[in-house]
This record gives structure tokens, C-alpha cells and sequence, in this order.
């Protein structure tokens, strides 16, 4: 790999650690290739390359955890590593009452990749930047009775290559390549202006960009900023029916559900950053959410972006049911947290690159659809709202409450959706929300996102998704 | 050990590889060590430290053809190279500007301290001089950290620069309340300004555990921000001040409105890159352009939007010297203070809310600056100038710019921090704002 031997490298971590002590140890090479680019109004104003390649070493000694990072790839630098991670951990554990010990359970010895039709490193820069252009400019943003300001298009693409080995016997070698597809669309009408970001990413070639519409989710969001800005009205407050769209769902549960799932946030490993988690005051079994919510964080979702095969502990990765039928079912787990509950690690580990702890993390999370139709869904509502995308959003530290505010939405009357309305406000509780369901979808959607935790912060590659639901009798403003 | 010795050579074998490939170019390599200690429950949940060598490279041609890398690599000669042959396939930027002769100055602005510590010659003891034992249930974090940079570009010039930092934050819990404070300063100072953000943090948390709690309603109110939550908006609100922000349609700042007054005349924000107490001290940007402390807002004047020479040329205005590789940034943020104490400020309140920490500041549209942002830690109701109750998380949702324009008053003290939710660091006071929404679920 890169002329390196690796395995060499990560060999020399783990024994020198266990030399020096180390109950536990873990040595993960990380490499992160790829170009960038962004187009302002269809021109390429900058172009770039990034390369982030380098060595993390995590170790347990007298019960207290140290991690090091070092892109200096030689023995010298591997062993400074090791030493300054050994003294990290010896004066953790000075400060300890609960020593940090590792779940026992299998770890991986694997080597896996994701195919890519088109491989991203077949094309030049140029190229590819001329397949973005091309569908950037197939958009017809014009003749919806609004002014675009401003189109920016961002491409990322990372190709991401890691060997770890535990000192217990995990190896994994990987290859994941990721694209990702940004762009900001800022219109106006009259006096209003407005803008709607979107995005769209996948794991695998450049293949995803035949696979996902660009060119249709710029013609889609200009039609919703449309909407916004030139025929949408007020709504009047009051407690409706509601009717969320695949988007809404995705953001909903990834931030209700998948965040206060987090071992480490319920144990209080994240309060002074990602913050806490009513979770913890739940039991296993207890309802949260009605008999239709069923909630699955997995990450062997072929060709998603949050997809890998064994987390940055060597566990095998599996669908985790975080919630079945409404009820709690599992929390996600590394082997840290997975020691403390007495259940293991269900293989959540991840780290964003080799200057990362693996810490907790969602990869794909989204509801389990249902068997209804949209119409069937809206035509079940006699007075509501049916949002469709959303812009703001935030959530509590304890995920307890939490604010969605409509972009594109419309009013329901009589199970038929009638005018726009704008600037919706959905700000709710998480067992309000989850247990004011009585429909799902079968409309199952992910959408790409970056995921943020950690300290350093880290921003990880993820789904959120579902399918359409309904609300019943819940407060909107 | 990352000495300015491997840098230069580095940096150096960078330069002559892009010689003869690129007309412009400038090498930043910056070697960074760091360590920190991460707290939850009151113990340490781990301990990392840093040493590494990062590269950012701008390559241009004065066609305008133009390309950004970020290497985070030991060995940076192959890619820097193969990146400079990309160039000229690429075509002109619109956003291209002739590279800027380097006018920084060099620097160094190290404290022995932690130098020392960073080095393994003298350790500090952070939990000892945080007084750790004190503060119970406590989460958070400590961070030094010493920063070497070296810039070399195709004019043939160097430029050094050299600082440590001492940044964190601390959320001390009491009782099912909590309150958090952060701090950011060039110097460890024995380890001052951490104790002092531990204290904020705890007397904020055993004021509110003393204090009933009530419930508030949606409404309108009278607000008092603290600065860790007046950091962050005004973190939010120089964002948008920003060259790049106005040319991406993701800001609600006009530059046709510079030069007058869109904000309250109680309100004084300056990019300070000369101030040497915080932490983005320097003396040259990513394009060795010299840095000056220069008002964003003065009085309420809108005065300067911060441009590197490219967003500088497309919208006709001149640098800033707040490069950063790509994108203009701030180095410090200084909001100037007031006259009122914390007592006249309160007092000053009267009747509303008082919010001490925030996070996840969102927008629903850019360009109109309507955003939200949810309080986390101590709440207070204060009616007659008097906390009486400490309320749940609740959100202030208003639009940025007519918040900024209803500050009534600042406070005398001001706070140099840093923390996820003001990653830039800042020197802030509390901020009185007349009137703010406030939702609640």
C-alpha cells in the first residue's frame, strides 16, 4: 500500500505496546484520497486535491484508555506514537474510578472493497468535472416565476483505505470510495429570498452519478423554492394531522432516535459535546414509539454512503433494530460501551480518519416502510399539513425536543392537499413524535449526510432515512 | 518533534517540485503537536495527543487556472507534483486574482510552558491546576497545543510562524443541572484560565440547582446572552461578513449596505489577528498577506466584509489579509465591551430570560438570516432584575441581523473562548438584547 509495508508498521505498534503494557491495543493505517471541485453558476471556480494519510494507535494500560495519531510513517514515528498513547493511557488511569476494558466477542480477519463500475480514480479531474457540468446544466431552472441568484455545485470524492489490526487478533483491510454531491440553489421573488442546500452521496464509483438525479433534485428544490417564495401563505397554529415526507422522516430519526441510541452519549462519554440522551432513563423493552415504528441502523446497505463491512474495532458490522414495533431493542455499541452494558459491541466503532478515536456513531438509520401509499397516507387526514423538505432543524443536547421547519409544504383538507404554506413549524418531543405515528410508508428513501461528534470534532459519512408517515394530533405553528 | 528545521525542508523540496509547473504557487506547512484531555463523570474518558504535518498548496497560472490541496501526509513531494500537472487542464477561474507578494511579518508568540510540556521536558499537571477534585460530576476537555508554519510562495518569499495554545470547556453538573463555560487563550498561565472557566461553569450550575424551576412560554422576551451564546451568534453573524458567504448566496449581509448603520450602536465586533491573548493570533494569511485587527461592525456601522484577494477582485473590493487557503476567515473575534457589571445587567434586564450556553444554531434561509438555536445548561427567569427560576432547554428563533440590531448593552467583562460552537476564538461580553423570540416544544 503507497510503497509502505503497512502491516510491518502496525505490527511493530502492537508489540511494542503490549511491551510496555498495554492490556489492550489497536494500530489502524487510514488513507483518505480524492479531488474536490466547485462550479459557481456552471464555472469551475476552484479545484483541489486532498490526501490525508496516517497511523492511529489506541491502547488501554492500568484501566485507562490513551490514543495517538502520527502521519510520520516510519518506525521512529510509529514508536513515538506508541509511547506518547502508552503515557496518555498511564495518565488516564490515575484518574479513573471505572477502568476501561473491552468487550470480549469475534473480530474480523477480512479484506473487503466496494466494486466501482466506473472507478474514480479512471477518470481525471477534468472529466469528471465535465460530467458534472453536463447535468448541472441539463437543470431547467428557468420559467418557474422566480429569479436564480446564485447556483454553487460542490464535488468531493474520498477514497478511503484503512488496515487495522487489534492485538487480539483482528485484521481488516478496506477500500471504501465515496462521492458526495452538494449544492446550494439562492433564489428570490419580489423581496424574499431563499436558498435550499441538498445533497446527494453514495459509496462506489462514478457510476452514482447516472444512478442519482442531479439534474432532477436541482429542478425539484427550484420548483420547492418556488413554491415558497410565490405561493405559499401562513398557516394557522394549532394541534393537525401530519404527513412528513421521506426527507423529514430521515432527519427525524437519525436525530431522535440514532443519536440518543449512542452508548457512549447514554453513559455520558459525549455530555460536554454531542451532549446526553433520554435514553437513559429507558429500559430495554420499554415503548417509545407506536406499534408501526420499527427503526434499523445498518451498515451493510450496499452502495450507501455510511456503508462498511467491520467497524474501526474489527467488529462485524450488522443491521442494528433500535427500535422494534415501537419498543427499545438495542443501543448501538463499541466494545467499550458493549463491556460496561455486558452485551458487546455490535460493531457501531468509527473513526473519521487517522487522526480520529473510533467513537460511537451511526452508519445508515432510517424507518422500516410500511404498505401505504402517499395518497393513502393523505387522503386518512381530514385537517393537517403534508411537509414535504425542510431547511432549519435542530435538536436539544438531551435529543428530547426537537425543530423541523418546513421549506415545502402544503395544507391537508379532507384528504386532498391543497395550497402551499411556508416556514411550517414542527417543534416536538421525541415520544410525542415517535408515538403520535399511525401510518408508514412505503416510500423507503436514504439521504447522505455528515455526521457530527466527537473531540476532536468528527464529521462521518451517513444516512438518514424511511418512508412517508403520519402524525396524529400533533402542535404546528 | 516538529522543528522548523524539517518543516523548511519540507516546505522547500514542495516549492522547487512546483517550480517550472506553476506560475503562482504557495506552500503552507504547518507541523502541528497537540494533547488532549477528554473528561466525563468526572474522570478521564481518554487522552490523545497529535504530531503531524499538514500542507495546504495553492497552484496557479495567470491565465486564471487554478487548484487547492490539503495534504495531510509526511511525504508530500509525489502528490504536490501530480497536483501541479492538473492545472493546466482545468479552465480560468472567475474567482482568480494575481497571487499577493507576501507583507506579513514572521512570528513567534510561544509560552515556554506548554512548549515545554508538548516537548515531554517539563509536564504540566492539568488536572492539579484545573483543580479537577473540586468540580465533581464534570465533562469536558483540555487542549495545548503549539503550532509551527512555515509559507513560501512563487515570489521567492518565506514567512515563520510559531504559537502555542491553552483552549477548552468544562460543563459541571449539579443535581440534574448543569452549566458550562470554555476558554482560549496563547498563554497556560498556570492554568488560570481554565479555573476560571470551572467556576463560571459551576456557580452557573449551583445557582440554577438552587433556583425552582418554571416553565416559560413562546413568546417574545427580553434576553440576556451570555458570551458563550453571544459568541456563538457573532461567530455566526462574521460568517456571513464574509466574501465568500456573500458570493455563494449563503449570507444575509448586503456589501451595497457597508458603510451604514444595519446593526444596534451598542454593537463593536473586530477580526482581531493581532490580539496575542487568543489563540488565532498572526502576523500574515494563507497568502502572506500581513494581518490588521480591522472593525466588522462598528457602532453598528456596518464596515468590512472579509476578503482574500480573490473574493476581494470579484466583488471590486481590496484584501483584508484574512486568507485562508480558499475561503476568507476570521482569526479572532473581538466584540467590544460595555459599562454594566453582571448585577447592572441583570438589572438592565429586568424582566426575561437569561441563556448561558447554546448549540446547533441552524438556518432556514441564508439570505434572510432566520435561523434557531437551542440553549443547553443554566436557563434563567429573572423578573425585576432577580434570577427566580431556571427554566428547560428552550430555543431563541428570531432573524440574525434584526437580533444584532436590538442589543441594548453590553457588558463590562468579556471571556476569550473557544469551543465546538465557536470555533472561532473570541473575546466576548454579555450581550442585552431588547427583544428575541423564544419557542419552546
Amino acid at each position: 500500500m503507497d510503497g509502505l509495508d503497512v502491516e510491518r508498521l502496525l505490527g511493530l505498534a502492537l508489540d511494542l505496546a503490549g511491551s510496555m503494557g498495554a492490556s489492550y491495543a489497536e494500530a489502524r493505517y487510514h488513507a483518505l484520497h480524492g479531488h474536490q471541485a466547485g462550479l459557481m453558476d456552471g464555472r469551475v471556480f476552484a479545484a483541489g486535491y486532498e490526501e490525508t494519510v496516517g497511523l492511529a494507535v489506541r491502547v488501554i494500560v492500568d484501566g485507562g484508555l490513551g490514543f495517538s495519531a502520527t502521519n510520520r510513517l516510519t518506525r521512529e514515528g510509529v514508536e513515538e506514537a506508541v509511547r506518547r498513547a502508552v503515557a496518555g493511557a498511564r495518565l488516564a488511569s490515575g484518574m479513573l474510578r471505572r477502568p476501561v476494558r473491552m468487550a470480549p466477542g469475534r473480530l474480523g480477519r477480512a479484506k473487503y472493497s466496494v466494486s466501482e463500475r466506473r472507478p474514480l480514480e479512471s477518470l481525471g479531474l477534468e472529466e469528471k468535472l465535465g460530467m458534472l457540468r453536463e447535468r448541472v446544466g441539463a437543470a431547467g431552472l428557468e420559467g418557474l416565476g422566480i429569479e436564480i441568484r446564485r447556483l454553487t455545485v460542490f464535488y468531493q470524492e474520498l477514497r478511503e483505505r484503512k488496515v487495522l489490526a487489534t492485538m487480539n487478533g483482528g485484521y481488516i483491510e478496506s477500500y471504501v470510495p465515496r462521492v458526495l454531491v452538494g449544492y446550494n440553489i439562492t433564489a428570490s421573488s419580489g423581496g424574499s429570498v431563499r436558498n435550499r442546500l441538498g445533497m446527494l452521496g453514495w459509496s462506489g464509483g462514478l457510476e452514482g452519478l447516472d444512478e442519482e438525479d442531479l439534474t432532477g433534485s436541482l429542478e425539484d428544490d427550484a420548483r420547492s423554492l418556488a413554491v415558497a417564495l410565490t405561493r405559499a401563505g401562513r398557516i394557522e397554529p394549532g394541534r393537525m394531522d401530519v404527513v412528513l415526507s421521506p426527507e423529514l422522516t430521515g432527519i427525524a430519526v437519525h436525530e431522535s432516535i440514532g443519536h440518543p441510541s449512542e452508548a457512549d452519549r447514554v453513559l455520558g462519554r459525549e455530555a460536554a459535546q454531542a451532549g446526553l440522551s433520554y435514553w437513559s432513563e429507558l429500559e430495554l423493552g420499554d415503548r417509545l414509539g407506536s406499534e408501526h415504528v420499527t427503526v434499523v441502523d445498518d451498515p451493510t446497505v450496499p452502495g450507501s454512503f455510511g456503508f462498511y463491512l467491520y467497524d474501526d474495532e474489527a467488529v462485524p458490522a450488522r443491521p442494528r433494530f433500535l427500535l422494534l414495533e415501537g419498543r427499545v431493542r438495542e443501543m448501538l455499541h463499541n466494545r467499550e460501551t458493549g463491556a460496561v452494558y455486558g452485551v458487546g459491541s455490535n460493531g457501531a466503532a468509527r473513526a473519521r480518519d487517522y487522526k480520529s478515536e473510533p467513537i460511537v456513531r451511526m452508519a445508515n438509520t432510517f424507518v422500516q416502510p410500511g404498505d401505504h401509499s402517499l395518497e393513502e397516507l393523505v387522503e386518512g387526514v381530514r385537517s393537517g399539513v403534508y411537509i414535504r423538505k425542510y431547511m432549519e432543524w435542530n435538536i436539544d443536547d438531551y435529543r428530547w425536543a426537537a425543530r423541523y421547519v418546513g421549506l415545502e409544504a402544503y395544507r391537508i383538507r379532507n384528504g386532498r392537499l391543497e395550497e402551499p404554506v411556508r416556514d411550517v413549524v414542527l417543534e416536538i418531543t421525541s415520544p410525542e413524535f415517535w408515538g403520535s405515528i399511525d401510518a408508514v410508508g412505503r416510500d423507503l428513501r436514504l439521504y447522505p449526510g455528515f455526521c457530527g461528534k466527537g473531540e476532536p470534532m468528527q464529521a462521518i459519512p451517513v444516512t438518514m432515512g424511511g418512508p412517508s408517515i403520519r402524525l396524529r394530533g400533533v402542535m404546528v405553528r | 518533534m516538529t522543528g522548523f528545521e524539517e518543516l523548511e525542508a519540507l516546505a522547500g523540496e514542495a516549492g522547487r517540485r512546483l517550480h517550472g509547473l506553476a506560475e503562482e504557487f504557495v506552500v503552507l506547512a504547518r507541523g502541528v503537536e497537540r494533547e488532549m484531555l477528554k473528561l466525563a463523570r468526572g474522570e478521564a474518558s481518554v487522552v490523545q495527543s497529535w504530531n503531524s504535518i499538514e500542507f495546504g498548496v495553492y497552484v496557479a497560472r495567470r491565465d486564471g487556472r487554478l487548484l487547492f490541496t490539503e495534504l495531510s501526509t509526511s511525504s508530500p513531494g509525489d502528490a504536490v507534483e501530480s497536483v501541479a500537472r492538473l492545472v493546466e487542464r482545468l479552465e480560468p477561474s472567475p474567482l482568480y486574482a494575481p497571487l499577493p507578494r507576501a507583507t506579513g511579518e514572521s512570528y513567534s508568540l510561544v509560552d515556554p510552558a506548554i512548549a515545554r510540556h508538548l516537548s515531554g521536558e517539563e509536564r504540566l499537571d492539568l488536572a492539579h491546576d484545573i483543580e479537577l477534585e473540586l468540580l465533581g460530576d464534570v465533562a469536558g476537555m483540555a487542549s495545548l497545543s503549539r503550532t509551527r508554519l512555515v509559507l513560501l510562495n512563487s515570489h521567492g518569499e518565506r514567512l515563520r510562524g510559531d504559537k502555542t495554545a491553552f483552549t477548552g470547556y468544562l460543563r459541571v453538573f449539579r443535581g440534574g443541572r448543569s452549566g458550562q463555560w470554555s476558554w482560549a487563550h496563547t498563554g497556560y498561565d498556570g492554568g488560570r484560565p481554565a479555573r476560571r472557566a470551572a467556576q463560571a461553569a459551576r456557580e452557573l450550575a449551583e445557582e440554577c440547582q438552587g433556583l425552582p424551576a418554571e416553565r416559560v412560554e413562546p413568546g417574545r422576551y427580553r434576553v440576556l446572552l451570555s458570551p458563550m451564546v453571544a459568541g456563538n451568534l457573532v461567530d455566526e453573524l462574521v460568517g456571513m461578513a464574509n466574501g465568500a458567504s456573500i458570493l455563494f448566496g449563503m449570507s444575509f449581509i448586503r456589501p451595497d449596505t457597508i458603510g451604514e448603520r444595519v446593526f444596534s450602536e451598542a454593537l463593536t465586533i473586530v477580526d482581531a489577528p493581532r490580539d496575542a491573548s487568543l489563540p488565532g493570533y498572526s502576523l500574515f494569511d494563507d497568502e502572506g498577506v500581513a494581518t490588521r485587527d480591522k472593525a466588522v461592525v462598528r457602532r453598528g456601522v456596518l464596515e468590512t466584509v472579509l476578503h482574500n484577494s480573490k473574493t476581494a477582485k470579484a466583488m471590486g473590493a481590496e484584501t483584508t489579509g484574512n486568507a485562508g487557503l480558499l475561503m476568507p476567515r476570521p482569526f479572532s473575534i473581538v466584540v467590544e465591551p460595555g459599562d454594566l457589571g453582571s448585577d447592572e445587567l441583570l438589572e438592565a434586564l429586568g424582566n426575561g430570560v437569561y441563556v448561558t450556553n447554546n448549540w446547533y444554531t441552524r438556518f432556514q434561509s441564508y439570505p434572510e438570516g432566520a435561523f434557531s438555536t437551542v440553549t443547553r445548561d443554566a436557563v434563567f427567569i429573572v423578573r425585576g432584575g432577580r434570577p427566580v427560576a431556571c427554566t428547560g432547554r428552550i430555543r431563541i428563533a428570531d432573524r440574525l441581523g434584526e437580533l444584532f440590531s436590538r442589543v441594548e448593552a453590553a457588558g463590562r467583562e468579556a471571556w476569550r473562548l473557544e469551543w465546538w460552537e465557536i470555533p472561532v476564538p473570541s473575546l466576548v461580553p454579555h450581550l442585552l438584547v431588547g427583544e428575541a423570540g423564544i419557542t419552546t416544544a
